[in-house]
């Protein structure tokens, strides 16, 4: 199984950065937007070569091939700068022109060589052939087409393992079947989308089909092509859309590397509604139909509680009495979003910095996982210089225009979407509530009895797999080792008779926290090495730990194994579990370049770690 | 008309990131370091913008070849916005 993606500590001891350094290049990655114009774009891509020769690096490395049957030249330094901005290095590899499916079925290729933990295949419609030329010819045309690039994708992932970003194809604006072009089977059009379906539902869990089409749409089909750049110079697309084009595939490769943000912090007086409650009141803020200001509110509203019913967490930082920052949420009729759509409340009159800090701790996530919304420049300004982890977006001055300023950034890109985030909202605001009643109980076993909890252990089914592997992709924190290992290593991992996978389904008498933890390990000689260990942080110190120890122990003895191995690889964010398997009981065994292998014998002498959860459990 | 040279300069800088090129007239792209093929289109895109004119397929090819000079750059974007250089 490969480990595509090496993370590694920012800091490094024998430099220790200059603190203003770091504080202007997390301010240089503030900068880069999607709507920057082109120009100033090429300027940000100076600034990055002139900031990396200093010494600027980020979080994440990874290797990124872009292959295409257009010029990449400029798309591939874009590219590399909206990485960047995501906190991502990436050495890419462009792909001589023209060359996209050679580069692909040569094994000899540089592509091969280079070893890319993705390959951008950064296609266009004119990668697909012509349309069938009768009705009757489309159904085995749309197949032979999916078959094609789907096959080109398991050939790359066969011998690299890498994920791989593919555009799907931007219709044309012309329609040369007029009004039928969307519906006649015959009409490219027609063609397009029916292609463009296939390959959604072709694609598995380690490819990302990037909407090049929706893109083209929402810029408009006549501005996104410019055929002049076309015909002169190969150019994919309208060059003042090329920063906007780099920036969708980033953040898909982004949301790959764990690098999407999570919650969306929103200011209250003039962002959620018109006017200061504090001063106007409960009757006097502008919120809700009959006034077009009003309204514009109420649709940006409708706009975060979208994003929270797929999984986005919605928290409030307001300067205001507490009081009444919540009464509008309790008591006008017009609010679209409710208190218990906020999994995080916070109005008090602190520096908003000092609140982006605290709602992270409270929410258990990194700084680095907010967006912070506010209609006052002089909030984002503090959030910007004090916290320049949190994204803050340019607010323009209409609150009609509020959704598409946050939208554009596509903060919150998903790999995919379970079931399971659709609850999460819930389970962020039980996990707050857990928290308090933490606080009123003195005993911690008695809390965690007055829990309830109810855990189901057992391997990765199919049900299981879609959130494992969304795990896998983003967990940070609580992640011993890592590894991004795809879908596909997983399924390897499921016929393989020596790999054991287990996921922790946890309930409790607040809610369902879904599927909460991962863990893969396979047996080699005597032992049962842990390849992989993550868990949901909202899940802290709740005991899951050491139920699925216990479960990892039940298995090895059951295997004759006499021990279990641990793994600990430290990178800029898992520096939490550290102590992971001292706290368990292993004694460290090796240690080199900061990782740490420990070992616990599972002899007579050891006996299963207590806790208080409920288990079921399955082989 | 030396306005409208000192507004292409300043394009041009900015594309570049050299706030040292000088141009006069006669200059042309084979004299200013790095105005290569790409280096073309980004300045045509740069004075698209900043002078909000279209430049044709054809001038865009044109403008790079042999005997062309800024001072024939001057002349198309005079003439699309309508006055004398």
């Amino acid at each position: 199984m490969n480990a595509p993606t090496e993370t590694r500590p920012v800091a490094d001891a024998q430099h220790a950065p200059d603190p203003a350094f770091t504080q202007a290049v997390a301010q240089f990655r503030n900068t880069i937007t999607p709507d920057m114009d082109f120009t100033t774009a090429l300027g940000a891509v100076r600034r990055l070569a002139k900031l990396r020769r200093q010494g600027a690096r980020s979080a994440v490395s990874t290797r990124v091939a872009v292959l295409a049957n257009t010029t990449t030249t400029q798309l591939a330094a874009l590219l590399d700068l909206f990485l960047f901005a995501q906190n991502v290095d990436a050495e890419i590899y462009e792909a001589p022109y023209g060359l996209m499916r050679q580069e692909i079925l040569d094994p000899s290729s540089e592509l091969y060589s280079f070893t890319p933990d993705f390959i951008v295949l950064a296609t266009t419609r004119r990668d697909l052939g012509a349309a069938p030329n009768a009705p009757d010819a489309a159904e085995a045309a749309i197949d032979a087409a999916g078959g094609e690039w789907e096959a080109l994708w398991r050939k790359a992932h066969e011998r690299l393992g890498c994920q791989i970003v593919q555009n799907n194809f931007d219709a044309p604006p012309w329609s040369v079947f007029g009004n039928l072009e969307s519906s006649h089977a015959a009409a490219p059009g027609h063609f397009i989308d029916s292609v463009n379906r296939a390959l959604a539902a072709r694609a598995p869990g380690w490819v990302s089909i990037h909407d090049l089409d929706g893109l083209a749409a929402s810029v408009g089909r006549w501005n996104w092509g410019d055929e002049r750049f076309f015909h002169l110079a190969k150019l994919p697309c309208a060059p003042e859309h090329l920063a906007l084009y780099a920036h969708r595939l980033a953040v898909l490769v982004g949301a790959r590397l764990g690098r999407s943000r999570k919650c969306l912090v929103l200011d209250l007086d003039n962002t959620l509604w018109g006017g200061v409650i504090g001063d106007d009141g409960l009757a006097g803020i502008n919120l809700g139909q009959g006034d077009a200001i009003g309204e514009a509110y109420v649709a940006f509203q409708r706009y975060a509680k979208a994003l929270a019913a797929r999984g986005v967490i919605l928290a409030v930082c307001s300067k205001n009495e507490e009081a009444n920052a919540r009464e509008p949420f309790e008591k006008h009729p017009e609010m679209v979003l409710r208190l218990d759509d906020i999994s995080c409340f916070v109005a008090n009159w602190d520096d908003k910095a000092a609140n982006m800090r605290r709602i992270a701790q409270e929410l258990n996530i990194g700084l680095d996982s907010l967006v912070f919304v506010d209609d006052n420049p002089a909030e984002r300004k503090i959030v910007r210089d004090l916290a320049p982890e949190v994204a803050v977006p340019e607010i323009p001055v209409d609150p009609a225009d509020y959704v598409r300023a946050v939208e554009q950034h596509r903060y919150f890109e998903a790999i995919s979407i379970s079931s399971e985030d659709f609850q999460r909202t819930q389970m962020y605001r039980a996990n707050a509530e857990r928290r308090e009643t933490a606080s009123n109980v003195g005993d911690i076993e008695e809390y965690l009895r007055s829990l309830e909890m109810r855990a189901w252990i057992g391997p990765i089914g199919a049900l299981e797999m879609d959130r494992s592997v969304q795990l896998i992709g983003k967990s940070n924190q609580f992640n011993l080792t890592t590894r991004r290992h795809s879908a596909a290593d997983i399924q390897r991992m499921l016929e393989s008779p020596d790999w054991v996978t287990r996921v922790v389904k946890l309930t409790d008498r607040f809610g369902d926290n879904g599927l909460i933890c991962v863990a893969l390990a396979h047996a080699q000689d005597d032992a049962l090495h842990i390849d992989t260990w993550l868990m949901s942080c909202r899940v802290l110190k709740r005991g899951v730990e050491h139920a699925l120890l216990n479960n990892f122990a039940a298995f090895a003895r059951e295997r004759g194994l006499n021990r279990l191995v641990g793994e600990y690889i430290p990178t800029a964010k898992n520096v939490l579990v550290k102590h992971h398997y001292a706290g368990l009981g292993f004694t460290e065994m090796a240690a080199a370049e900061g990782r740490t292998l420990w070992e616990l014998p599972i002899g007579a002498g050891w006996a299963p770690l207590p806790h208080h959860i409920s288990a079921e459990e399955v082989q | 008309m030396s306005a409208l040279l000192d507004d292409v300069t300043a394009v041009i800088r900015t594309v570049f990131g050299d706030d040292e090129i000088t141009l006069t007239p006669t200059t042309s792209a084979d004299e200013v370091d790095g105005w290569d093929s790409l280096m073309h289109l980004n300045v045509i895109i740069a004075l698209e913008k900043r002078f909000k004119v279209r430049f044709s397929t054809a001038e865009i090819s044109e403008l790079k070849e042999e005997g062309k000079n800024i001072g024939s750059l001057l002349d198309v974007i005079a003439a699309k916005q309508g006055s004398a250089p």
